[in-house]
C-alpha cells in the first residue's frame, strides 16, 4: 500500500499565504473559511477549535500552531494553511508569534482513521530545523506543496 | 439550524474530544507536542459537557442520555441518505427536504438524533 503523503491532503485553495487576521481568533475563523463550508458550519467549527485552544495553546513554538479537532460538521479529513509573514500572538510554548498555521478538522469516525498520522506529520514537519525559513520563504501555494514533497512527509 | 440541534453538536462534538482525549494515542500526542496535561483537560472538558447539556430541553437532554448511554454517540451524521450511527437508509423524503436541519430529526431505526452533512 502507498504511504500517505502530506501533500495529498492539501488543495491549493486551502493555503492562503498572506492571512488578513490580526488575532487568534481572527486566524482561526479565516482558515476555517478556507473549507468551504456553510456559515452554520464554520461557526461550530470555530467554537470548537477554540474550545480546545482554551484547553492549552496548540502553538508549538517556533512560529508554528496546528489548531486541531473532530467535528460533525465535517464529512472527510480537510487541512488548510495560513500564513502571516508579521506574526500573531497566539499564546505559543515558547511565548513567540506564529506565523504559520496549519489546521486540520476531522469527523468523529474516518474509515481510514488518518487524523492522528496526519497530525503527527505534521508537528514532525515542524520539528524540522530549516522550516520556519523555508516556510517565510515560499511565494506561490505550489511551491508549499513542493516543500511538503520535497521533505517526504 | 434548529438551535436545539446545534448544541446537540457541539455537545456531540465535545465528546468526542472527550473520549478522543482519553485515548492513548492522541493523548500522547497532546502532551508530547502540545504539553497538554490530559487530566486536566478532562476535568475542563466535563465541565463544559455538562454546561452545554442543561441548555438542551428536557425532552431531548433525556434522550442523549439515553442513546449516550445505549449507543455510545448520541448524534449521528447523515451522508448521501445514510444514517452514520447504524448505517441504515433514512426516509428518502427527509434527505431531500430543504432545510433538513432546522428541525430535530431521528433515526427510525437506532434512535441517535441526525444531522445532516452536505
Amino acid at each position: 500500500m502507498q504511504q500517505m503523503q502530506l501533500r495529498d491532503f492539501f488543495s491549493e485553495d486551502a493555503i492562503k499565504l498572506d492571512l488578513e487576521a490580526e488575532t487568534k481568533d481572527e486566524a482561526l475563523k479565516e482558515l476555517v473559511g478556507l473549507l468551504g463550508l456553510d456559515e452554520k458550519s464554520q461557526a461550530i467549527l470555530f467554537k470548537m477549535l477554540k474550545r480546545r485552544e482554551n484547553l492549552g495553546s496548540t502553538g508549538i513554538g517556533r512560529r508554528i500552531a496546528i489548531p486541531h479537532c473532530r467535528s460533525l460538521v465535517v464529512n472527510r479529513l480537510r487541512v488548510a494553511f495560513g500564513r502571516k509573514p508579521g506574526g500573531l500572538d497566539f499564546d505559543a510554548i515558547d511565548k513567540k508569534p506564529v506565523q504559520n498555521i496549519f489546521l486540520i478538522v476531522a469527523p468523529p469516525l474516518e474509515v481510514s482513521n488518518q487524523y492522528l498520522p496526519v497530525l503527527g506529520k505534521i508537528a514532525q514537519f515542524g520539528k524540522e530545523s530549516d522550516i520556519p525559513e523555508r516556510l517565510a520563504a515560499i511565494e506561490t501555494p505550489e511551491e508549499f506543496l513542493a516543500l511538503l514533497e520535497e521533505k517526504g512527509v | 439550524m434548529h438551535p436545539q440541534l446545534e448544541l446537540l453538536l457541539e455537545l456531540q462534538d465535545l465528546k468526542t474530544q472527550r473520549r478522543s482525549l482519553a485515548e492513548d494515542g492522541l493523548s500522547q500526542v497532546e502532551s508530547a507536542v502540545f504539553e497538554l496535561r490530559p487530566s486536566e483537560a478532562l476535568e475542563i472538558l466535563d465541565g463544559k459537557i455538562e454546561e452545554l447539556a442543561d441548555r438542551l430541553d428536557a425532552p431531548v437532554r433525556a434522550r442523549f442520555a439515553e442513546v449516550s448511554q445505549s449507543e455510545g454517540r448520541a448524534v449521528a451524521p447523515v451522508l448521501n441518505g445514510i444514517c452514520y450511527g447504524c448505517f441504515v437508509a433514512v426516509p428518502t423524503a427527509w434527505s431531500s427536504e430543504v432545510g433538513r436541519n432546522e428541525r430535530i430529526n431521528i433515526c427510525d431505526h437506532c434512535g441517535r438524533f441526525l444531522y445532516y452533512v452536505d
